[in-house]
Protein backbone atom coordinates (compact mmCIF):
# COMPACT_ATOMS: atom_id res chain seq x y z
CA UNK A 1 0.00 0.00 0.00
CA UNK A 2 1.74 3.08 -1.15
CA UNK A 3 1.31 6.35 1.25
CA UNK A 4 0.09 8.34 -1.33
CA UNK A 5 -3.14 6.16 -1.34
CA UNK A 6 -5.87 6.05 1.54
CA UNK A 7 -5.56 3.62 3.97
CA UNK A 8 -8.37 0.78 3.30
CA UNK A 9 -9.71 1.80 6.39
CA UNK A 10 -9.85 4.88 8.79
CA UNK A 11 -9.09 5.15 12.34
CA UNK A 12 -10.82 8.01 13.68
CA UNK A 13 -10.47 9.13 17.09
CA UNK A 14 -13.06 10.97 18.93
CA UNK A 15 -14.52 11.43 22.86
CA UNK A 16 -15.89 8.07 23.11
CA UNK A 17 -13.40 6.54 21.88
CA UNK A 18 -12.58 5.06 18.13
CA UNK A 19 -14.66 5.03 14.79
CA UNK A 20 -13.67 2.54 11.94
CA UNK A 21 -14.55 4.26 8.83
CA UNK A 22 -13.80 1.17 5.88
CA UNK A 23 -12.99 2.45 2.45
CA UNK A 24 -16.10 1.63 0.04
CA UNK A 25 -13.40 0.73 -2.78
CA UNK A 26 -11.58 -1.62 -0.29
CA UNK A 27 -11.54 -5.21 -0.11
CA UNK A 28 -12.11 -7.01 3.36
CA UNK A 29 -8.59 -8.69 3.50
CA UNK A 30 -7.02 -5.67 2.85
CA UNK A 31 -9.21 -3.79 5.71
CA UNK A 32 -8.26 -6.67 8.07
CA UNK A 33 -4.86 -7.15 6.95
CA UNK A 34 -4.50 -3.36 7.22
CA UNK A 35 -5.82 -3.09 11.02
CA UNK A 36 -3.67 -5.88 12.01
CA UNK A 37 -0.30 -4.27 10.99
CA UNK A 38 -1.94 -0.87 12.62
CA UNK A 39 -2.55 -2.73 16.03
CA UNK A 40 0.63 -4.30 16.11
CA UNK A 41 2.95 -1.00 15.14
CA UNK A 42 1.14 0.76 17.80
CA UNK A 43 1.88 -1.24 20.62
CA UNK A 44 -1.00 -1.43 23.29
CA UNK A 45 -1.88 2.39 22.02
CA UNK A 46 -5.45 0.49 21.18
CA UNK A 47 -4.82 -1.78 23.84
CA UNK A 48 -8.53 -2.73 25.25
CA UNK A 49 -10.12 0.37 23.66
CA UNK A 50 -13.37 0.42 22.30
CA UNK A 51 -13.91 0.93 19.06
CA UNK A 52 -17.24 1.64 16.59
CA UNK A 53 -17.67 -0.02 13.52
CA UNK A 54 -18.83 2.26 10.79
CA UNK A 55 -20.47 0.78 7.96
CA UNK A 56 -22.70 3.54 6.55
CA UNK A 57 -20.60 3.98 3.13
CA UNK A 58 -19.42 0.30 2.56
CA UNK A 59 -21.63 -2.88 4.16
CA UNK A 60 -20.20 -5.44 5.47
CA UNK A 61 -21.58 -9.35 5.68
CA UNK A 62 -22.34 -10.33 9.26
CA UNK A 63 -19.35 -13.04 9.01
CA UNK A 64 -17.28 -10.22 8.08
CA UNK A 65 -17.97 -8.10 11.39
CA UNK A 66 -17.83 -11.33 13.28
CA UNK A 67 -14.45 -11.89 12.03
CA UNK A 68 -12.83 -8.32 12.67
CA UNK A 69 -14.81 -8.59 15.84
CA UNK A 70 -12.09 -11.27 16.95
CA UNK A 71 -9.13 -10.19 15.31
CA UNK A 72 -9.38 -6.88 17.14
CA UNK A 73 -9.62 -8.68 20.09
CA UNK A 74 -7.36 -11.22 19.85
CA UNK A 75 -4.38 -8.44 18.56
CA UNK A 76 -4.85 -6.23 21.24
CA UNK A 77 -8.52 -6.86 22.89
CA UNK A 78 -9.87 -4.48 21.53
CA UNK A 79 -14.11 -4.03 21.55
CA UNK A 80 -16.17 -3.79 18.95
CA UNK A 81 -18.53 -2.17 20.90
CA UNK A 82 -20.77 -0.55 18.13
CA UNK A 83 -21.81 -1.13 14.48
CA UNK A 84 -23.35 1.47 12.85
CA UNK A 85 -25.76 0.89 9.70
CA UNK A 86 -27.11 4.34 8.64
CA UNK A 87 -27.23 7.56 10.12
CA UNK A 88 -30.01 6.41 12.68
CA UNK A 89 -29.36 2.57 12.61
CA UNK A 90 -26.75 1.09 14.66
CA UNK A 91 -26.88 -2.08 17.01
CA UNK A 92 -24.80 -2.93 20.02
CA UNK A 93 -22.33 -6.09 19.98
CA UNK A 94 -23.62 -9.14 21.82
CA UNK A 95 -22.25 -10.09 24.48
CA UNK A 96 -20.54 -6.45 24.98
CA UNK A 97 -24.44 -5.30 26.14
CA UNK A 98 -24.22 -8.09 28.78
CA UNK A 99 -20.73 -7.08 29.81
CA UNK A 100 -21.96 -3.41 29.74
CA UNK A 101 -24.66 -4.10 32.00
CA UNK A 102 -22.71 -5.88 34.76
CA UNK A 103 -20.58 -3.13 35.06
CA UNK A 104 -23.31 -0.92 35.33
CA UNK A 105 -24.90 -2.62 38.45
CA UNK A 106 -21.54 -2.99 39.96
CA UNK A 107 -21.89 -7.12 40.77
CA UNK A 108 -18.94 -8.25 39.12
CA UNK A 109 -16.14 -7.04 37.57
CA UNK A 110 -15.54 -8.17 33.52
CA UNK A 111 -12.44 -9.82 33.62
CA UNK A 112 -11.38 -12.32 30.54
CA UNK A 113 -7.82 -13.42 32.17
CA UNK A 114 -8.22 -13.73 35.86
CA UNK A 115 -5.06 -15.46 36.81
CA UNK A 116 -1.79 -13.33 37.39
CA UNK A 117 1.52 -13.39 35.47
CA UNK A 118 4.34 -14.53 37.55
CA UNK A 119 7.52 -13.42 37.09
CA UNK A 120 10.42 -15.60 38.81
CA UNK A 121 13.47 -13.62 38.58
CA UNK A 122 14.98 -9.99 38.28
CA UNK A 123 13.69 -7.72 35.69
CA UNK A 124 16.97 -6.15 34.90
CA UNK A 125 16.87 -2.70 32.30
CA UNK A 126 15.42 -4.02 29.15
CA UNK A 127 12.90 -5.67 30.41
CA UNK A 128 9.33 -5.29 29.47
CA UNK A 129 6.63 -7.00 31.21
CA UNK A 130 2.65 -6.59 29.86
CA UNK A 131 0.00 -8.49 32.08
CA UNK A 132 -3.73 -8.48 31.41
CA UNK A 133 -4.28 -8.98 34.56
CA UNK A 134 -2.48 -8.83 37.69
CA UNK A 135 1.58 -9.00 38.04
CA UNK A 136 3.70 -10.77 40.60
CA UNK A 137 7.12 -10.29 40.60
CA UNK A 138 9.22 -12.17 42.65
CA UNK A 139 12.90 -10.42 42.65
CA UNK A 140 13.58 -7.03 41.82
CA UNK A 141 12.73 -4.47 39.20
CA UNK A 142 15.85 -2.19 38.35
CA UNK A 143 15.89 0.99 36.84
CA UNK A 144 15.15 0.77 33.12
CA UNK A 145 12.66 -2.23 33.39
CA UNK A 146 8.82 -1.54 32.55
CA UNK A 147 6.05 -3.68 34.20
CA UNK A 148 2.88 -2.81 33.17
CA UNK A 149 -0.74 -4.70 33.98
CA UNK A 150 -4.65 -4.03 33.86
CA UNK A 151 -4.57 -5.25 37.48
CA UNK A 152 -2.47 -4.69 40.49
CA UNK A 153 1.36 -5.22 40.59
CA UNK A 154 3.18 -6.90 43.12
CA UNK A 155 7.09 -6.92 43.43
CA UNK A 156 8.42 -9.25 46.28
CA UNK A 157 11.89 -7.08 46.18
CA UNK A 158 12.47 -3.26 45.32
CA UNK A 159 10.61 -1.61 42.91
CA UNK A 160 13.13 0.60 40.98
CA UNK A 161 12.29 0.67 37.77
CA UNK A 162 8.51 1.84 35.73
CA UNK A 163 5.46 0.02 37.12
CA UNK A 164 2.31 0.99 35.25
CA UNK A 165 -1.09 -0.41 37.51
CA UNK A 166 -4.42 -0.43 35.69
CA UNK A 167 -2.99 -0.18 32.72
CA UNK A 168 -6.53 -0.19 31.21
CA UNK A 169 -7.86 2.56 33.04
CA UNK A 170 -8.34 0.78 36.55
CA UNK A 171 -8.28 3.79 39.36
CA UNK A 172 -8.48 1.04 42.20
CA UNK A 173 -5.36 -0.89 41.06
CA UNK A 174 -2.60 -0.62 43.46
CA UNK A 175 1.15 -1.43 42.94
CA UNK A 176 2.66 -3.03 46.26
CA UNK A 177 6.65 -3.30 46.59
CA UNK A 178 9.03 -4.62 49.54
CA UNK A 179 10.47 -0.86 48.82
CA UNK A 180 8.96 1.55 46.26
CA UNK A 181 11.55 3.98 44.74
CA UNK A 182 10.75 3.98 41.02
CA UNK A 183 11.90 6.19 38.31
CA UNK A 184 7.95 6.62 37.69
CA UNK A 185 5.16 4.90 38.87
CA UNK A 186 1.67 5.08 36.67
CA UNK A 187 -1.65 4.33 37.94
CA UNK A 188 -4.60 4.58 35.40
CA UNK A 189 -3.82 7.66 33.28
CA UNK A 190 -1.93 8.96 36.24
CA UNK A 191 1.33 9.58 36.70
CA UNK A 192 4.07 10.12 39.80
CA UNK A 193 7.56 10.29 40.60
CA UNK A 194 9.01 10.22 43.52
CA UNK A 195 9.62 13.10 46.06
CA UNK A 196 13.29 14.38 45.75
CA UNK A 197 15.65 13.50 48.70
CA UNK A 198 15.86 10.41 50.86
CA UNK A 199 13.24 8.44 52.45
CA UNK A 200 13.01 6.16 55.88
CA UNK A 201 13.52 2.57 55.20
CA UNK A 202 10.04 0.81 54.99
CA UNK A 203 9.48 -1.80 57.72
CA UNK A 204 7.48 -4.09 55.64
CA UNK A 205 5.99 -3.16 52.28
CA UNK A 206 4.70 -0.09 50.39
CA UNK A 207 1.39 0.11 48.48
CA UNK A 208 0.88 3.13 45.60
CA UNK A 209 -2.70 3.78 45.40
CA UNK A 210 -4.90 6.75 44.10
CA UNK A 211 -5.85 9.08 47.12
CA UNK A 212 -7.76 11.65 46.09
CA UNK A 213 -6.72 12.27 42.25
CA UNK A 214 -3.00 11.80 43.12
CA UNK A 215 -0.86 8.64 43.68
CA UNK A 216 0.21 8.06 47.26
CA UNK A 217 3.17 5.44 48.23
CA UNK A 218 2.21 4.49 51.89
CA UNK A 219 4.18 2.61 54.00
CA UNK A 220 2.53 -0.51 55.73
CA UNK B 1 40.97 -30.30 28.53
CA UNK B 2 39.68 -27.36 27.18
CA UNK B 3 40.27 -24.35 28.50
CA UNK B 4 38.19 -21.63 29.84
CA UNK B 5 36.41 -19.07 27.51
CA UNK B 6 35.66 -15.98 29.47
CA UNK B 7 34.17 -13.11 27.45
CA UNK B 8 34.80 -9.40 29.47
CA UNK B 9 31.90 -7.14 28.43
CA UNK B 10 30.19 -3.99 29.68
CA UNK B 11 27.74 -2.11 27.57
CA UNK B 12 28.66 1.02 28.08
CA UNK B 13 31.84 2.02 26.63
CA UNK B 14 35.06 3.60 28.09
CA UNK B 15 34.72 1.27 31.51
CA UNK B 16 37.83 -0.72 30.75
CA UNK B 17 36.58 -3.82 29.47
CA UNK B 18 40.24 -3.29 27.89
CA UNK B 19 42.35 -2.99 30.23
CA UNK B 20 40.54 -5.54 32.29
CA UNK B 21 41.03 -8.00 29.57
CA UNK B 22 44.66 -7.09 29.04
CA UNK B 23 45.57 -7.33 32.77
CA UNK B 24 43.62 -10.45 33.49
CA UNK B 25 45.40 -12.04 30.79
CA UNK B 26 48.95 -10.92 31.70
CA UNK B 27 48.28 -12.15 35.03
CA UNK B 28 46.97 -15.67 34.48
CA UNK B 29 49.96 -15.96 31.52
CA UNK B 30 52.12 -14.96 34.30
CA UNK B 31 50.95 -17.99 36.59
CA UNK B 32 52.54 -20.23 33.53
CA UNK B 33 48.72 -21.16 31.85
CA UNK B 34 48.77 -20.24 28.33
CA UNK B 35 46.60 -17.31 27.32
CA UNK B 36 45.22 -15.82 24.07
CA UNK B 37 42.88 -12.59 24.04
CA UNK B 38 40.57 -12.09 21.27
CA UNK B 39 39.67 -9.27 20.66
CA UNK B 40 36.06 -8.69 18.92
CA UNK B 41 35.33 -5.11 19.18
CA UNK B 42 36.27 -5.25 14.54
CA UNK B 43 36.14 -1.49 13.33
CA UNK B 44 37.63 -0.01 16.59
CA UNK B 45 40.53 -2.66 17.90
CA UNK B 46 42.19 -1.53 20.90
CA UNK B 47 44.07 -4.37 22.74
CA UNK B 48 46.88 -3.88 20.53
CA UNK B 49 47.56 -0.52 21.30
CA UNK B 50 47.42 -1.61 25.23
CA UNK B 51 49.25 -4.57 24.95
CA UNK B 52 51.96 -2.26 23.03
CA UNK B 53 51.44 -4.44 20.14
CA UNK B 54 50.40 -2.62 17.32
CA UNK B 55 53.47 -2.22 15.04
CA UNK B 56 53.09 -6.04 15.14
CA UNK B 57 50.24 -7.23 13.09
CA UNK B 58 50.03 -8.78 9.70
CA UNK B 59 46.48 -10.87 10.17
CA UNK B 60 43.45 -10.49 11.61
CA UNK B 61 40.57 -12.01 13.72
CA UNK B 62 38.56 -11.45 9.85
CA UNK B 63 41.37 -12.57 7.87
CA UNK B 64 41.20 -16.05 10.13
CA UNK B 65 37.50 -16.41 9.67
CA UNK B 66 37.80 -15.70 5.94
CA UNK B 67 40.36 -18.33 6.09
CA UNK B 68 42.88 -16.03 4.65
CA UNK B 69 45.71 -16.68 7.23
CA UNK B 70 45.41 -20.16 9.70
CA UNK B 71 45.10 -19.09 13.43
CA UNK B 72 48.65 -19.42 13.88
CA UNK B 73 49.71 -16.55 11.93
CA UNK B 74 47.64 -14.52 13.42
CA UNK B 75 48.11 -14.79 16.77
CA UNK B 76 51.17 -12.04 18.32
CA UNK B 77 53.07 -13.48 20.91
CA UNK B 78 53.53 -10.91 23.86
CA UNK B 79 57.18 -9.03 24.23
CA UNK B 80 57.62 -10.13 27.64
CA UNK B 81 55.85 -13.56 28.18
CA UNK B 82 56.11 -16.18 25.28
CA UNK B 83 52.03 -18.02 26.88
CA UNK B 84 50.60 -15.18 25.84
CA UNK B 85 49.23 -14.06 22.76
CA UNK B 86 46.49 -11.70 21.15
CA UNK B 87 44.36 -11.99 17.87
CA UNK B 88 43.66 -8.61 17.05
CA UNK B 89 40.36 -7.10 15.16
CA UNK B 90 40.55 -5.90 11.86
CA UNK B 91 40.54 -2.14 11.62
CA UNK B 92 39.25 -1.73 8.69
CA UNK B 93 36.09 -3.76 8.19
CA UNK B 94 32.87 -3.75 10.10
CA UNK B 95 31.09 -5.88 13.29
CA UNK B 96 28.69 -7.65 10.99
CA UNK B 97 31.97 -9.50 8.92
CA UNK B 98 31.94 -11.80 11.41
CA UNK B 99 28.73 -13.89 12.56
CA UNK B 100 27.87 -15.77 16.02
CA UNK B 101 28.43 -19.08 14.70
CA UNK B 102 31.68 -18.39 12.98
CA UNK B 103 33.11 -16.99 16.74
CA UNK B 104 31.65 -20.11 18.43
CA UNK B 105 33.90 -22.40 16.12
CA UNK B 106 36.92 -20.41 16.06
CA UNK B 107 36.56 -20.14 20.35
CA UNK B 108 35.39 -23.72 20.55
CA UNK B 109 39.07 -24.12 18.43
CA UNK B 110 40.50 -21.77 20.77
CA UNK B 111 40.11 -23.66 23.83
CA UNK B 112 41.51 -26.51 22.68
CA UNK B 113 44.72 -25.22 22.59
CA UNK B 114 44.59 -22.34 25.62
CA UNK B 115 43.75 -22.44 28.90
CA UNK B 116 42.24 -19.48 28.90
CA UNK B 117 40.49 -17.30 25.96
CA UNK B 118 39.36 -13.93 26.54
CA UNK B 119 37.20 -12.09 24.38
CA UNK B 120 37.58 -8.33 23.94
CA UNK B 121 33.95 -7.68 23.48
CA UNK B 122 32.75 -4.48 21.82
CA UNK B 123 30.48 -1.77 23.49
CA UNK B 124 26.71 -1.74 22.82
CA UNK B 125 24.90 -4.97 22.56
CA UNK B 126 24.05 -4.98 18.52
CA UNK B 127 25.78 -7.98 16.27
CA UNK B 128 29.49 -6.86 18.06
CA UNK B 129 28.05 -8.26 21.15
CA UNK B 130 25.96 -11.17 19.82
CA UNK B 131 29.60 -12.08 18.01
CA UNK B 132 31.86 -11.73 21.39
CA UNK B 133 29.48 -13.64 23.12
CA UNK B 134 28.61 -16.28 21.36
CA UNK B 135 31.49 -18.23 22.15
CA UNK B 136 31.95 -17.47 25.47
CA UNK B 137 30.93 -20.13 28.73
CA UNK B 138 32.36 -17.20 31.25
CA UNK B 139 31.15 -13.71 31.35
CA UNK B 140 33.42 -10.93 33.33
CA UNK B 141 31.01 -7.92 33.58
CA UNK B 142 32.77 -4.43 33.80
CA UNK B 143 31.06 -1.89 35.63
CA UNK B 144 32.10 1.84 36.97
CA UNK B 145 30.15 3.27 40.32
CA UNK B 146 27.84 5.49 37.69
CA UNK B 147 24.47 4.97 37.03
CA UNK B 148 24.66 4.78 33.32
CA UNK B 149 27.10 2.23 33.66
CA UNK B 150 25.19 0.35 36.19
CA UNK B 151 22.44 0.64 34.08
CA UNK B 152 24.01 -0.72 30.84
CA UNK B 153 25.76 -3.84 33.09
CA UNK B 154 22.19 -4.69 34.30
CA UNK B 155 21.13 -4.69 30.88
CA UNK B 156 23.78 -6.81 29.84
CA UNK B 157 23.14 -8.70 32.70
CA UNK B 158 19.69 -9.57 31.53
CA UNK B 159 20.67 -10.39 27.70
CA UNK B 160 23.42 -12.70 28.96
CA UNK B 161 21.19 -14.66 31.28
CA UNK B 162 18.73 -14.63 28.64
CA UNK B 163 21.34 -16.11 25.94
CA UNK B 164 21.50 -19.39 28.46
CA UNK B 165 25.35 -17.80 30.06
CA UNK B 166 25.19 -18.96 33.48
CA UNK B 167 28.77 -17.57 34.81
CA UNK B 168 28.50 -14.34 35.05
CA UNK B 169 30.86 -12.10 37.38
CA UNK B 170 31.29 -8.75 38.05
CA UNK B 171 33.98 -6.25 38.07
CA UNK B 172 33.91 -3.01 39.55
CA UNK B 173 36.14 -0.76 37.94
CA UNK B 174 37.61 3.13 38.51
CA UNK B 175 35.99 3.61 42.57
CA UNK B 176 37.01 6.01 44.23
CA UNK B 177 37.12 5.32 48.14
CA UNK B 178 37.25 8.67 49.51
CA UNK B 179 33.99 9.72 47.02
CA UNK B 180 32.42 6.46 48.56
CA UNK B 181 33.16 7.51 52.21
CA UNK B 182 31.83 11.19 51.36
CA UNK B 183 28.37 9.69 49.69
CA UNK B 184 29.60 11.01 46.10
CA UNK B 185 29.86 7.82 44.70
CA UNK B 186 27.82 4.80 44.76
CA UNK B 187 29.21 2.00 47.08
CA UNK B 188 30.44 -1.61 46.50
CA UNK B 189 27.50 -2.37 48.17
CA UNK B 190 24.67 -0.59 46.75
CA UNK B 191 26.08 -1.81 43.10
CA UNK B 192 25.52 -5.65 44.14
CA UNK B 193 22.52 -4.96 45.67
CA UNK B 194 21.26 -3.78 42.40
CA UNK B 195 22.81 -6.30 39.98
CA UNK B 196 23.05 -8.68 41.95
CA UNK B 197 25.62 -11.77 40.54
CA UNK B 198 29.20 -12.43 42.29
CA UNK B 199 31.54 -10.03 42.51
CA UNK B 200 35.00 -10.64 41.40
CA UNK B 201 36.80 -7.25 42.73
CA UNK B 202 37.39 -4.24 42.68
CA UNK B 203 39.54 -1.67 41.17
CA UNK B 204 40.50 1.45 42.47
CA UNK B 205 40.71 4.96 40.67
CA UNK B 206 44.01 5.11 39.77
CA UNK B 207 46.33 7.61 37.47
CA UNK B 208 48.38 4.35 36.97
CA UNK B 209 46.28 2.58 34.67
CA UNK B 210 46.46 5.85 31.95
CA UNK B 211 50.10 5.84 32.28
CA UNK B 212 50.20 1.93 31.95
CA UNK B 213 47.61 2.20 28.38
CA UNK B 214 49.92 4.82 26.72
CA UNK B 215 53.30 3.17 27.58
CA UNK B 216 51.41 -0.39 26.35
CA UNK B 217 52.45 -2.30 29.48
CA UNK B 218 50.01 -4.13 31.39
CA UNK B 219 49.92 -2.37 35.07
CA UNK B 220 50.39 -5.81 36.56
CA UNK B 221 53.78 -5.58 35.37
CA UNK B 222 53.95 -3.18 38.29
CA UNK B 223 54.88 -4.37 41.70
CA UNK B 224 53.55 -1.53 43.71
CA UNK B 225 50.29 -0.69 41.70
CA UNK B 226 47.05 -0.66 43.70
CA UNK B 227 45.34 -1.17 40.73
CA UNK B 228 47.63 -3.64 39.57
CA UNK B 229 47.25 -5.54 42.71
CA UNK B 230 43.44 -5.61 42.50
CA UNK B 231 43.52 -6.80 38.85
CA UNK B 232 45.85 -9.45 39.86
CA UNK B 233 43.65 -10.49 42.69
CA UNK B 234 40.49 -10.79 40.11
CA UNK B 235 42.60 -12.80 37.90
CA UNK B 236 43.22 -15.69 40.81
CA UNK B 237 39.63 -15.70 41.94
CA UNK B 238 38.56 -15.74 38.16
CA UNK B 239 41.11 -18.76 38.23
CA UNK B 240 38.90 -20.35 40.98
CA UNK B 241 41.53 -19.31 43.65
CA UNK B 242 39.62 -18.16 47.24
CA UNK B 243 41.27 -15.45 47.99
CA UNK B 244 38.55 -13.02 50.24
CA UNK B 245 37.63 -9.80 49.40
CA UNK B 246 38.17 -7.56 51.63
CA UNK B 247 41.52 -6.79 50.51
CA UNK B 248 40.41 -4.83 48.49
CA UNK B 249 39.96 -1.70 49.61
CA UNK B 250 41.50 -0.20 52.91
CA UNK B 251 37.81 0.66 53.81
CA UNK B 252 37.05 -3.32 56.23
CA UNK B 253 33.26 -2.29 55.87
CA UNK B 254 33.10 -3.02 52.41
CA UNK B 255 35.35 -5.81 52.48
CA UNK B 256 33.26 -7.44 55.02
CA UNK B 257 30.34 -6.92 52.70
CA UNK B 258 32.06 -8.13 49.36
CA UNK B 259 33.37 -11.31 51.22
CA UNK B 260 29.94 -11.81 52.35
CA UNK B 261 28.71 -11.62 48.66
CA UNK B 262 32.24 -13.82 47.23
CA UNK B 263 31.59 -16.75 49.26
Amino acid sequence: MSLTESPPVQVKADRNGFTLVPDPAATFDAIVAYMRQRLEHSHDFFHKTDMVLDLRTKPFRSDEITALYEILFDKAQVKLIEVRLSDDLSFMVEGEMQRRRMRASGTEKPKENDSPLIVRNTCRSGVRIVSPSDCVVLGDVNPGAEIVASGDIIVFGSLRGIAHAGAAGELSARIWALSIEPSQIRIADLVAVPPKGGKPVPKRFEVAEVQSGAIQVITV
Amino acid sequence: MAGKTIVVTSGKGGVGKTTTVANLGTTLAKKKYSVVMLDADIGLRNLDVVMGLENRIVYNLVDIIEGKCRKAQAMIRDRKLSNLFIIPAAQTREKNAVNPEQMRQLCAELAEEFDFVLIDCPAGIEQGFKNAVAGASTAVVVTTPEVSAIRDADRVIGLLEASELKNIYLVINRLNVKMVKKGDMMSTEDIISLLSVPLLGVVPESEEVVISTNRGIPLVHERGSKAGSAFRRIASRLNGESIPIDEDGADGFFGRMKRLIWN
